[in-house]
C-alpha cells in the first residue's frame, strides 16, 4: 500500500515537470540573462561585450530621463489608483446595500468591465484619433462654444497626461469594482446583523467590519495595479510619438527601457538595467505594502473564510 | 418618520442611478462612437459626432487596404497566435494544477507558494535577455518565440489550481484507479472533462491576453507579414493615413468588434474569473 502510495504521489512530479521546464528554459534563464547583460555593455551591432560594473546604473543617475521617467510612471499610478479604488468602493457598497436593492448588478459591472477587455494598443489610438487637432472632441469643443478656438491637446502636459491617467482609469476601474465587490459579500451578513443588534451605524459598520475584513482584498488591488502600473507602455506610447511627448511628460520606465532597446546601436546592456532598476524598485514597495498592511493586531478577526474550507483527502 | 426613511431612500437611489448612468455613458461612448465611425465617411466624421451608422463600411476598408494595409492578414496571425497560445495555455497550466491538486509530494507546498510570487514578477526583468537569448537560438520574428514561454504560464496555474480544488474529485479518480486507468489518463478522460467550465475561463483569459499583446510581439517580430493586429494598429498612426479618418476607425474597430463579441458570448464566465485569484490567496 505505502509503496503504491509512494508510486502515485511520484507521478506529481511528472505532472508539473514541463512547467519546470518551460519555466527554467523561457523563464528563469532569461531573468539571469537580463540581469548578467545589465552588468555589460553589449549592444545588437557588435559581437563583444565588456563587463563594466555598475557603469549602466550609474549613468542612468547621471542625468535626468530615468529619474524623470520614474516620477512620470508614478504620478500616472497614482493619480489613476486613486479614483480608481475609490469608486470601486462606492460602487460596491451601493451594489451590496440591502436597503438601496439597485437593479441589474450583474449587468452594470458587465459593462463597466468592457474596456478592460479591449486591445489597449488600439484605445490608445483611438484616443489619440479623438484629441487629434481635427479630431471630433474640438469640432464639439468649438461649435459648443466651450472653446473659443480648436487646440492641440496632445502638446500640454496637463492635457495629455491626464488623458493617460483617465484612459489607465477608464479601463481598470470596472475590474477593480469586480473584486472589492467579490470581498464584500464574502464577509458574513451574520457580522452585520451582530452589529445593527447592538446598535452600530452605517458608518461604525464600515468602519469596524467592512474595511478591516476587506484589508487582504485592497492589499490584492493595491500591490497587482502597482505592478502592473510600474510596467505601463502601450496607451502612452501609443497615444503620441512613442517617446513620451510632448516634453517626456508621459514617458514611463517600459518606453525608457524600449527607446535604450530600440535606439541606433540596440543597446540592450543599458536597457536591461533599467529593467532591473524598476524590479527592485517595484518590489520593494509591493514589500513594504504587505509590511505596513499587514494584521498587527492578532485578537482582529482571522481571514479564515478565505482559505479554503477543507483539504481532506 | 418611516415616510421620511423611505423618502431619503428613494432619494439615494435616484443619485446612485444617475452616477452609474454617467459612468456608463463615459465607458461605452468612446467604444460606440468608433464603431459608428468606422462606417462613416472621412467628409461625414469631419462634419461632425453622430451616434448613427452610416453606409460607408466598405469604402473604408477599400481605403484601408488600398493604402497598404493588410488587414485580413493581421486578424489571421493574430488569430493563429491567440488560438495557439490559448490551446498551449490551457493544457499545460490544467495539466501542472492538477498534478499540484492531485498528489502529495514533497516540495507541493514549497512549489504552489512559488507559483503565486512567479505571477508578481514583472516582464521588464526578463523581456531584454529573453529577446537576446532567443535571437542567439534564432526565435526571433517567429511565434514560437510568443507561444512556447506560455507552457510555464503562472498566473494560468494558479487559477486553475484554485478551481480543481474547489472541485471534490478523489472519488472518481480513486474510482477510475481501480477501473484499471492509467495516471495520464485519469487527468484526460476525467478530470479535463469535468473541468471544462473553468478551462473555458482559463481560455477566454489567455485568448483576449495574446489577441492584446503588443509589447513582447512589438519587441520580437520584425518582419510585416508577421505583424498581429495590435502592431498594424501602431502603422496606422503614420502619415499615410493621416487624412483616411474613416478608414483609421475602420481599422481600430477590426481590432475591438471580436473582443466585444466574445464578451457579449462569454460575459459570465470572464466576470466569475476575475475575483478568484483575489478571494483565495
Amino acid at each position: 500500500m505505502s509503496l503504491s502510495k509512494f508510486k502515485r504521489n511520484y507521478y506529481g512530479y511528472l505532472f508539473i515537470a514541463p512547467f519546470v521546464i518551460g519555466f527554467l528554459i523561457f523563464g528563469l534563464y532569461p531573468v539571469y540573462n537580463t540581469l548578467a547583460l545589465s552588468f555589460t555593455d553589449t549592444t545588437l551591432m557588435t559581437k563583444n561585450a565588456n563587463f563594466v560594473g555598475l557603469k549602466n546604473f550609474e549613468r542612468l543617475f547621471a542625468d535626468n530621463v530615468f529619474i524623470n521617467a520614474v516620477k512620470n510612471t508614478w504620478i500616472i499610478w497614482i493619480l489613476n489608483f486613486i479614483p480608481q479604488v475609490g469608486i470601486a468602493m462606492l460602487l460596491s457598497i451601493w451594489f451590496t446595500n440591502t436597503r438601496l436593492k439597485i437593479k441589474g448588478v450583474g449587468v452594470w459591472r458587465a459593462l463597466f468591465f468592457l474596456p478592460n477587455l479591449l486591445v489597449p494598443a488600439s484605445v490608445a489610438a483611438l484616443f489619440f484619433a479623438f484629441f487629434s487637432f481635427y479630431g471630433p472632441v474640438n469640432q464639439f469643443m468649438v461649435r459648443y462654444g466651450l472653446l473659443p478656438e480648436a487646440m492641440h491637446y496632445l502638446q500640454s502636459v496637463p492635457v495629455t497626461r491626464g488623458l493617460v491617467v483617465f484612459i489607465q482609469w477608464w479601463m481598470w476601474f470596472g475590474q477593480t469594482v469586480i473584486i472589492v465587490m467579490a470581498g464584500m459579500t464574502s464577509i458574513p451578513v451574520t457580522l452585520y446583523e451582530a452589529a445593527m443588534v447592538d446598535g452600530a451605524t452605517s458608518s461604525q459598520m464600515f468602519r469596524r467590519i467592512t474595511l478591516p475584513l476587506l484589508k487582504p482584498i485592497l492589499i490584492y488591488v493595491f500591490v497587482t495595479s502597482l505592478v502592473g502600473g510600474m510596467q505601463m507602455f502601450d496607451i502612452p506610447f501609443l497615444l503620441t510619438d512613442g517617446r513620451g511627448s510632448p516634453n517626456a511628460s508621459i514617458q514611463t520606465n517600459n518606453i525608457l527601457m524600449y527607446m535604450k532597446f530600440a535606439s541606433s546601436k540596440g543597446h540592450i546592456g543599458a536597457a536591461s538595467s533599467v529593467g532591473v532598476l524598476i524590479f527592485i524598485m517595484t518590489s520593494l514597495c509591493a514589500l513594504g505594502i504587505f509590511y505596513f498592511l499587514r494584521d498587527r493586531d492578532n485578537d482582529a478577526p482571522k481571514r479564515s473564510w478565505f482559505s479554503k474550507k477543507s483539504t481532506e483527502r | 418618520m418611516f415616510e421620511n426613511y423611505r423618502f431619503n431612500t428613494s432619494v439615494i437611489r435616484f443619485f446612485v442611478y444617475l452616477v452609474l448612468i454617467i459612468l456608463l455613458a463615459v465607458t461605452i461612448i468612446p467604444i460606440w462612437i468608433l464603431i459608428v465611425n468606422a462606417t462613416r465617411s472621412t467628409t461625414e466624421i469631419q462634419q461632425g459626432l453622430s451616434i448613427f451608422p452610416s453606409t460607408h463600411l466598405f469604402e473604408n476598408y477599400r481605403i484601408l487596404l488600398g493604402k497598404g494595409l493588410n488587414l485580413p492578414r493581421g486578424f489571421s496571425n493574430s488569430l493563429f497566435l491567440a488560438v495557439s497560445s490559448t490551446v498551449v495555455t490551457v493544457y499545460f497550466s490544467m495539466l501542472t494544477a492538477y498534478g499540484i491538486v492531485a498528489y502529495e509530494f514533497k516540495g507541493k507546498k514549497l512549489f504552489s507558494n512559488f507559483i503565486v510570487l512567479l505571477v508578481m514578477i514583472p516582464m521588464q526583468l526578463s523581456i531584454i535577455g529573453f529577446y537576446q537569448y532567443m535571437s542567439k537560438l534564432g526565435l526571433t520574428d517567429n511565434y514560437a518565440a510568443l507561444i512556447l514561454p506560455l507552457i510555464a504560464n503562472a498566473g494560468a496555474v494558479f487559477f486553475g489550481k484554485q478551481y480543481l480544488e474547489s472541485m471534490i474529485m478523489q472519488d472518481l479518480i480513486d474510482a477510475a484507479r481501480i477501473d484499471g486507468a492509467s495516471e495520464l489518463g485519469i487527468f484526460h478522460l476525467v478530470m479535463m472533462p469535468l473541468a471544462v467550465p473553468g478551462a473555458a475561463t482559463m481560455g477566454i483569459f489567455a485568448f483576449v491576453a495574446s489577441w492584446n499583446n503588443f509589447f513582447n510581439a512589438f519587441i520580437l517580430i520584425s518582419s510585416i507579414e508577421k505583424y498581429t493586429l495590435p502592431m498594424l494598429v501602431q502603422t496606422l498612426r503614420g502619415d499615410v493615413y493621416r487624412t483616411e479618418f474613416g478608414a483609421i476607425y475602420l481599422g481600430l474597430a477590426a481590432t475591438i468588434v471580436p473582443i466585444i463579441v466574445i464578451y457579449a458570448l462569454f460575459s459570465r464566465y470572464i466576470v466569475s474569473g476575475i475575483a478568484i485569484g483575489a478571494l483565495k490567496e
